[in-house]
């Protein structure tokens, strides 16, 4: 969701140092986040989530020679949780469920911080070069940007992953192309409003140059609701890139949420629905998770709600 | 400001309220306004999921199955996929289209409800040379038209619609057809008179009948309504019957609702005997949608294979059919004809890595036959020696045969051939979510489990990108997987997969590998000629136990033919020889 | 700006917008894969394949193509889906049909529940409700659909049999005519009320799916408006006036807090038509979304291409007319106070 409408341009107080200022919002922030239960558990989910993610080779024995992939038991095959050797039972082709799960939040990680990494990136470049520089560059940047948004995100990315053929690289290719846009728009609006504050306009007085006036003054006061943005697209895009999977365009036997959820709807009918149900479940609490964190973040980043606390 | 809300929220919990009684009203409605179809499925879908919770059998539902026949006077099939033309001229073989050809249309030969034999079609007689209607040279075919047969737009067959038929084909000769099956071997078609037709051949073949006149290419179809519907243009398909259907057989199309189904009805003036029901096939359902939907009884056949197969076992009123083989062996081709710098960047395999027959052995030993047909196919299937099918004439059954995965043996041949233990990458390419990725998951997995330091990358691809990969020449891939066009004739399969100088013989460059080229060819060649049935079985088994040690495949499993379909379905019968699902639905009642 | 200035503005940037969509589109087919790949087989000599080339000129250059391309779809030729085995421009009408049936069925469910869930909350910031109403609005926007999805087939197909899969039954469909392709308005047209209801029955499960998703968008943004209005000060010289809490919710907040969630109506339309894709599979719901899915996983280059092309348009057209309505709703509220 476009974060945009709803986020306040922070003030610059000009007398606290910077270092403090941002010490003490930091704090302050902290300690909002924590009161508020449901981004509590947010948070919670999601320390669990990574640490899950950052010591699945020591959880589980990494397969070889590629640890990303299912390990195949083609001997146990879809065998209900509890079965000797697959706590949470196989799929259709012997592939251990919790293995998947485990491993599955590491491929997520692995794809959220990614695409996150590279469309925050792009976006905040673009969308400030075209709020800072404005005139002709922003009108054509912005039309782009534009063109990309008119594209609903799924469709977009179901459509490049689907010409690129299936695999987790174009799986993440696919959503860094459909979800930069975003951040473009946000950090270009963040800059102009920024821009028009009256400490840039004193720096440049004092003859700043340009650069240093980025990187001083706007980019510091611009990148929250970019930050919120980031936090809840770090669910969006496992979001969509278990959906790319479900639908088939992952990689065969990687070890990834959608694919099994997808392997697991064949055993439906007859029954069988731990395949699709635990790897389904851990999707829906990571996109809970960051989008109760995010969530939270607009909360205590927004001052209109600040006031009346 | 809660009197408010709080009444809100009433009129939300009463909402819902609303539409759970409305949603409990009608299904109660259900068991009293009787007789529509769709009624009954709900009820007895409930009843047998009551009974099905604890796995135990209650006799309620079971009479509740026999007593009540869902869906009568219509036979309802599931199939896997949408057909993309419905006319002969144009289907490609194995194509969703050939299910609904095989039942509105006929040939003029058929392959028998119950064997691999030939019986008349639309031609009384099967031709051989004892009955003369094959010339001495083995070059001219006769057939007798039979009479009185009507399209199903009542004009009358004659020998020019046959003529005109198979000339159609040819004429158009649309590159996704089938139409070489009759191109490359017949030269000339005739009518000699108003029932009986003429074929001339290019070269004698002991295969034209079983490989081309029955073939769905070879199906006759009425002249007047394809001449008043655009006749026929060279390399243009014909719009008006790629979705409609004038034949002679048992059923008439009655409506193609795209993504939805296709309905066909009997069709009264039919020459033989005619069918029983009306036929709904419902189109592309997923196969889980497939097992349910007959275990609810609103599918009375479904398409199915052996990966799900398992999923219906001991489901109520239903009969699991898992006997006999496909004749579709699923092989993963072992590319020798690579050229420099094609191959996929990670790969690190040399091009002509499978030049040397100790690569191509040790592939064939460490492949987990038994966890592909165990696992995946749930032990519907079996081994297969290079390379005749079981169930095909020439299949020798002493042959010797890759079953058992040896990897020990594996390791020494790549040691020998210096690949292990620096080991190499290689990947294989193949269509997503099938039998076909399974077999490469396997493969995979086989050849990582030596001590040997290999990775094998397994890309599961769109089936248009795989076809693109497919069709390329030379390919561009060192392995991929897929199975065999099905044939009735065994020199069909040698002359596609085992010549060197055949379809795939020139495109995976055979003659870099084959310790004796020559060989071979010659012992196929001499086969295709040779009229005497047992030397030429003799010729077949030599070529089976030389590709033994000069495999050009890892041939994954032969497929086992597996079907389920209503106990309430009367006549069921299936010729794995018949388009897939091998189904007649002209024989069923129910 | 006036409102006719920036409905002007919207509308002649909107074709600028349509070409840079169809750009991308045809840039992206010509990426990865061959356009004709779904009619290949290995048993295609290289003429015949250049014969089929030649007949969609892939022989031309790229730009060239293009030109055929734009020309072809201004002309109402979308070319041939592999996957329908029809002209795309065939198809298109009965499988648009069945989606919108479900979209405006979805955006019914998702309306209803967002505004009712959000005005809850609002109404009770901070307490009990509003955080389990947060949570369930905040769960819809997280629900992997193709999760949620087969979670109620189990239960309410498989289990309870409650309601069926599929867009109707083969024999009640046979029963009417279908001058619209909306099988609820056909019933209504024929006076068929069993094939009414079987159309309501067959909706329900896949709307429901999709609706959830868009009530968490509806619900959050009501919700936030609604707790900014209750803070404005009409709100509290409403109160001081004694009005009663409930009509002052009702009257005035409520109404004002519906104003911007009106703008995001026209973004829970776009997650409705991408959870289509997903609903439809599972659901086997004959619609755009399915065929799309369809497409990708068979290449079918000509579908997608309309399909996104379309979907965007659509995407395109719906959010201009929601922020018209909003630019000029805003304006009379402004007016008003």
């Amino acid at each position: 969701m476009d974060v945009t409408e709803r986020l306040p341009i922070p003030p610059a107080p000009p007398s606290e140092s910077a270092l403090r200022v941002r010490a003490r919002r930091a704090g302050e922030l902290t300690a909002n986040v924590l009161s508020n239960p449901t981004t509590l558990t947010g948070l919670i989910i999601i320390l669990l989530m990574i640490s899950m993610a950052l010591l699945a080779p020591w959880i589980t024995v990494p397969n070889t020679p590629d640890p990303t992939q299912m390990p195949r038991d083609w001997g146990a095959i879809a065998v209900p949780p509890g079965s000797p050797g697959h706590p949470l039972g196989t799929t259709n082709t012997g592939g251990d469920v919790l293995y998947g799960v485990i491993w599955g939040a590491r491929t997520s990680l692995r794809l959220s911080l990614i695409v996150v990494s590279i469309t925050v990136t792009v976006g905040v470049a673009i969308g400030s070069l075209a709020g800072f520089l404005g005139g002709r560059i922003d009108e054509i940047l912005m039309r782009i940007v534009d063109v990309f948004l008119s594209i609903p995100e799924l469709i977009f990315a179901l459509a490049i992953a689907a010409v690129l053929g299936p695999s987790f690289r174009n799986i993440i290719l696919a959503l860094a192309v459909v979800f930069w846009v975003k951040y473009a728009r946000i950090m270009r609006a963040q800059v102009i409003h920024v821009k028009q504050n009256e400490y840039v306009d004193a720096a440049r007085v004092i003859g700043d140059a340009p650069l240093r006036i980025f990187g001083k003054d706007i980019l510091p006061n611009s990148i929250t609701p970019v930050i919120v943005q980031a936090t809840l697209d770090m669910g969006n895009i496992v979001l969509v890139g278990a959906t790319l999977s479900f639908i088939g365009l992952a990689e065969a036997g990687l070890a990834e949420w959608g694919v099994l959820v997808s392997e697991g709807q064949a055993g439906i009918s007859a029954g069988r629905w731990w395949a699709s149900t635990f790897p389904g479940m851990m999707v829906f609490l990571w996109a809970l998770a960051f989008n109760l964190l995010g969530d939270g973040l607009r909360d205590v980043l927004d001052p209109r709600t600040e006031t009346s606390r | 400001m809660t009197i408010k809300t709080t009444r809100g929220r009433w009129r939300l919990l009463a909402m819902l309220l609303a539409l759970a009684l409305v949603a409990a009203a009608c299904t109660s409605d259900d068991g009293a306004d009787t007789t529509a179809s769709d009624d009954g499925a709900t009820t007895t879908q409930a009843e047998e999921d009551d009974g099905g919770d604890d796995e135990t059998t209650t006799t309620e539902s079971d009479d509740g199955g026999d007593g009540e026949v869902m869906n009568p006077g219509v036979l309802v099939h599931a199939a896997d996929d949408e057909p993309t033309t419905l006319d002969p001229a144009q289907v490609e073989p194995g194509e969703g289209g050939e299910t609904v050809i095989f039942q509105a249309y006929e040939r003029l030969l058929e392959i028998a409800d119950d064997g691999p034999d030939l019986v008349p079609g639309l031609a009384t007689e099967v031709p051989s040379v004892e009955n003369g209607l094959i010339s001495e040279d083995g070059l001219t075919y006769t057939f007798p038209i039979r009479e009185d047969v009507v399209f199903h737009d009542g004009t009358p067959l004659t020998a020019d619609d046959v003529k005109y038929s198979w000339d159609r084909v040819l004429e158009m000769d649309l590159p996704e057809s089938a139409a070489g099956a009759l191109g490359d071997i017949v030269s000339e078609t005739r009518v000699v008179d108003d029932f009986t037709f003429e074929v001339d051949l290019q070269v004698p073949s002991a295969a034209f009948l079983n490989t081309a006149v029955v073939a769905m290419v070879s199906s006759i179809v009425s002249e007047d309504a394809v001449e008043a519907n655009g006749g026929i243009v060279a390399g243009e398909p014909n719009e008006y019957m790629q979705t409609n259907m004038v034949g002679t057989g048992p059923y008439t199309l009655v409506a193609w609702n795209r993504g939805e189904n296709i309905q066909l009805e009997v069709f009264d003036d039919y020459w033989g005997t005619p069918a029983n029901l009306d036929v709904r096939i419902e189109i592309g359902p997923t196969p889980d949608v497939r097992v349910l939907g007959l275990r609810a009884g609103d599918f009375d056949t479904i398409e199915a294979d052996p990966s799900f197969i398992g999923e219906i076992e001991g489901a109520e009123g239903v009969t699991i059919v898992g006997e006999g083989l496909t004749v579709e062996p699923i092989h993963i081709a072992l590319n020798l004809n690579i050229p420099d710098g094609v191959l996929p960047e990670e790969d690190t395999i040399p091009t002509d890595f499978f030049h040397d027959p100790r690569v191509r052995q040790a592939f064939n030993h460490a492949f987990d036959y038994q966890a592909f047909v165990d696992g995946a196919l749930g032990g519907f299937g079996d081994f297969n020696p290079h390379y005749i099918p079981q169930g095909i004439f020439g299949y020798d059954p002493t042959a010797p045969v890759y079953s058992e995965p040896d990897a020990a043996l594996a390791e020494e041949l790549l040691t020998e051939a210096g690949y292990c233990p620096d080991g190499f990458t290689a990947s294989v390419i193949t269509e997503e979510a099938n039998l076909f990725e399974t077999a490469a998951l396997v493969l995979k997995d086989s050849m990582e489990r030596l001590p040997c330091n290999i990775t094998i990358r397994v890309l599961a691809v769109a089936e248009a990108q795989f076809d693109d990969a497919h069709a390329q020449d030379p390919i561009e891939y060192a392995m991929w997987v897929k199975n065999a066009d099905p044939f009735a004739d065994p020199h069909a399969y040698l002359s596609s997969y085992v010549h060197p100088d055949g379809e795939w013989g020139e495109i995976h460059g055979f003659r870099n590998g084959y310790e004796d080229p020559d060989r071979i060819a010659q012992l196929i060649d001499d086969a295709e000629v040779e009229l005497d049935r047992d030397a030429r079985a003799e010729l077949y088994a030599e070529v089976q136990s030389l590709l033994y040690d000069d495999p050009m495949w890892v041939i994954a499993a032969q497929e086992g033919v597996v079907a389920a379909y209503r106990d309430w379905v009367q006549g069921w019968t299936s010729n794995p020889l018949w388009p897939r699902p091998s189904l007649k639905f002209a024989l069923m009642d129910k | 700006m006036q409102i006719r200035d920036y409905v002007l503005r919207r509308l002649l940037i909107l074709p600028v917008l349509i070409v840079g969509v169809s750009i991308i589109v045809f840039a992206l087919t010509r990426i990865g894969g061959s356009p004709i790949g779904i009619y290949l087989s290995h048993e295609m000599s290289a003429e015949e394949v250049a014969e089929l080339e030649a007949r969609f000129h892939l022989d031309e250059p790229i730009p060239v193509q293009y030109v055929y391309w734009a020309g072809g779809v201004l002309s109402g030729d979308l070319g041939w889906s592999g996957v329908a085995a029809a002209p795309v421009t065939e198809v298109f009408p009965d499988k648009l049909a069945a989606t919108m049936e479900l979209a405006v069925a979805s955006a019914i469910v998702a309306v209803t529940l967002g505004i009712g869930l959000g005005t809850f909350a609002g109404a009770r910031r901070d307490r009990f409700p509003d955080h389990v109403t947060r949570v369930v609005s905040i769960s819809g926007a997280a629900m992997p659909l193709f999760w949620f999805a087969i979670l109620l087939l189990i239960v309410f197909w498989v289990y309870l049999g409650w309601f069926p899969i599929g867009r109707s039954d083969a024999q009640i469909f046979a029963s009417i005519p279908h001058p619209t392709g909306l099988y609820t308005v056909d019933a209504l047209i024929a006076g068929n009320l069993t094939a009414f209801r079987d159309a309501v029955w067959h909706l329900v499960l896949p709307a429901l799916t999709l609706g959830y998703g868009a009530t968490a968008i509806i619900a959050r943004m009501m919700r936030s408006s609604l707790v900014e209005e209750l803070q404005e000060d009409y709100v509290d010289a409403a109160r001081a006036k004694g009005l009663p809490e409930r009509l002052v919710l009702r009257r005035h907040a409520r109404r004002n807090a519906l104003i911007p969630t009106v703008t995001v109506i026209g973004l829970s339309f776009g997650f409705l038509l991408q959870g289509t894709v997903v609903a439809e599979i599972i659901f086997r719901w004959p619609g755009l979304g399915r065929w799309m899915a369809d497409s990708v996983l068979r290449g079918d280059q000509a579908t997608i291409m309309t399909y996104v092309l379309f979907t965007s348009v659509l995407f395109l057209v719906v959010n201009l007319v929601v922020d018209v309505i909003y630019a000029y709703l805003d304006r009379r509220v402004v007016l008003g106070t």
